[in-house]
């Protein structure tokens, strides 16, 4: 019991760094997502990949992932810089599908459909992080330091930039606000965070292919920050537990048929999506507020 | 002769594409509710007419009928229930898109726990092909999905063009407060357009099931696709949608020629990226992207 709770409670921590990233981009800077699987399939792949041919140290693989998710980023920047609104959503569509095409396909690196197996544990200072309850230790700080880091840059005079864009970008301009930097900056370091939990996800897991990096994964990551409430502190937290324990709970529901638990799960936050939107736009931390575009 | 059969598969192809891409602009562009549920009245439509032809044996026009019937439902349904009680508070377009997301996710698992993941097909006698030329095989549906095509985009053409209701939803694309001051009903005419928008998918639909078959993922890769050449072709514009539909599918079939199967779906959204990128309003859009 325990085991499984320390596994769930891993699952769900890099599952809230990820809603935590995507609530930076989509609450705050107005930037609609649904590509944010691209990055936590980077960050994974660039660990198992440094991990198995150079160091297994978290020094060498986080610097290096976050490096290499941002450097991408720049192609879900070129499209936010130049559109809005339903034109972007479609654009990270797309990015999303050629990127999936990229992980199964690109072999030598990600390994195809098969993925990379064998992906050793993580080290620190030398000493690698391989019992369970170490990891959720190692999980639920980087978690912390994700939440810090998103906060104070939102406290900051960038964040207040980030979110007088998503308000009115022509009145920011007209502020004296680059736009194009301040857009540029908030999505490499979404990406780059989110990069995070795909290193932890590739050490802990000690397999990657490309099912976990998928439009599905994509969606779900933006139903933890909808149904938790859009650019809120709490909400993609909130989130991120919520959905991450909805699976558990649907099987202890003896009555459903085991192969039907995810259909049931995928019903389950399909409809509560739907019904958020049309009676609580906010999310269930955001209050009445309404969603604000 | 493998170019000239990737032709004749993408003409097939782009026909179907053309007539999912043609609704899902015509609901996008008049109503701005990005419908992303549109794959699942595909879906729907696939099913049903999955159900009656093949399970209960009915005549295919009676299929075809209840799977129009289906379909527009769904559309209507969807407008009335879920987007009508949104966009009366003022939602954003990100509240209908989530609302519709969610929709289109409920389709695909309930329609994949009642008929199961696995493909469906409909084999009719026109779906076996014939070597027309050496090398190159077409069957007789081909000829049928790019007729229907033809058909429904005359019929659409003339109901828009000289209609009544067809130029009030025009109108409505242009300036919903003008349609009202003139004592037209923006929501009535936004149910008419998910319903005309459904409609359109049921021929896609049937002969897809009629010739590689359909399942309840489906969906996905229809929005994908009508959502692509919506803005390929540029919002608003239903040539515009038809031609990118076309193109597409071409596009998907000629990649073949010199890449693997696998790349199809990463070569349409290579051009979706570069037409947002170089030229958002698409080819014969008039809408400004920002």
């Amino acid at each position: 019991m325990l085991a499984y709770l320390i596994n769930l409670g891993v699952l769900v921590g890099i599952n809230a760094v990820l809603a935590v990233t995507l609530n930076f981009v989509m609450g705050y800077a107005g930037i609609y997502s649904i590509a944010h699987a691209v990055f936590f399939g980077v960050g994974a792949y660039t660990a198992a990949f440094v991990a198995l041919h150079l160091s297994a140290s978290l020094f060498v693989t986080l610097p290096l992932a976050m490096l290499l998710a941002a450097a991408v980023s720049v192609a879900l920047a070129l499209p936010a810089l130049r559109v809005r609104g339903e034109y972007f959503v479609a654009a990270s569509l797309g990015l999303q599908v050629i990127a999936v095409t990229v992980f199964s396909e690109w072999k030598s690196v990600t390994g195809g459909i098969g993925g990379v197996t064998g992906i050793p544990p993580a080290e620190l200072f030398g000493r690698a992080v391989a019992a369970p309850a170490h990891f959720l230790v190692l999980t639920l700080a980087c978690l912390g330091a994700v939440i810090a880091a998103t906060t104070l840059l939102l406290r900051s005079a960038f964040g207040r930039s980030l979110q007088a864009l998503r308000d009115s970008e022509s009145a920011a301009q007209a502020a004296g606000k680059n736009v194009a930097a301040i857009k540029t900056l908030a999505v490499a370091v979404s990406a780059s965070l989110a990069a995070v939990a795909g290193v932890l996800y590739a050490h802990y897991i000690a397999f990657v292919n490309v099912e976990s990096f998928t439009l599905d994964t994509s969606v779900l990551l933006m139903a933890m920050v909808i149904i938790g409430g859009t650019g809120t502190l709490l909400g993609p937290l909130v989130g991120a537990l919520l959905l991450m324990l909805l699976p558990s709970l649907f099987s202890f529901m003896s009555f459903l048929p085991p192969t039907e638990i995810s259909a049931v799960q995928q019903i389950a936050y399909g409809a509560t999506m739907v019904l958020l939107m049309i009676f609580r736009p906010g999310g269930l931390v955001g209050g009445n507020a309404r969603a604000r575009s | 002769m493998l170019l000239l059969q990737l032709l004749v598969n993408g003409l097939q192809t782009g026909a179907l594409y053309a007539l999912t891409a043609a609704g899902f602009s015509l609901i996008f562009g008049t109503t701005r509710v990005f419908h992303l549920a549109h794959g699942s009245a595909f879906v729907i439509a696939a099913y049903v007419f999955y159900s009656l032809a093949a399970r209960a044996g009915a005549h295919w026009s009676l299929a075809l009928l209840g799977a129009a019937a289906a379909a527009v439902l769904f559309g209507v349904l969807l407008d009335r229930v879920v987007y009508a009680p949104i966009r009366r508070h003022e939602g954003s377009f990100f509240t209908l898109f989530i609302a519709s997301l969610g929709s289109a996710i409920v389709v695909q698992n309930v329609v994949g726990i009642a008929f199961g993941r696995s493909v469906v097909t409909v084999s009719t006698p026109l779906s076996r092909s014939a070597e027309v030329l050496p090398g190159v095989f077409v069957a007789p549906l081909a000829g049928v999905a790019i007729g229907c095509a033809l058909v429904c985009f005359w019929l659409l053409q003339h109901f828009l063009g000289t209609t009544q209701r067809g130029v009030a939803l025009r109108a409505l694309a242009e300036n919903a407060q003008l349609v009202r001051a003139y004592g037209l009903h923006p929501a009535r005419l936004s149910t008419l357009a998910f319903a005309l928008g459904s409609l359109l998918v049921v021929p896609a639909a049937a002969l897809t099931v009629a010739t590689s078959g359909a399942n309840p993922a489906m969906g996905n890769h229809v929005m994908l696709i009508s959502l692509a050449a919506t803005i390929v072709g540029g919002v608003g514009s239903l040539r515009g949608a038809a031609c990118a539909g076309l193109l597409l599918g071409m596009a998907e079939n000629l990649a073949l020629w010199r890449l693997e199967p696998q790349w199809s779906e990463a070569v349409t959204f290579v051009v979706l990226l570069g037409f947002i990128l170089v030229r958002p309003t698409g080819f014969f859009g008039r809408a400004h992207a920002h």
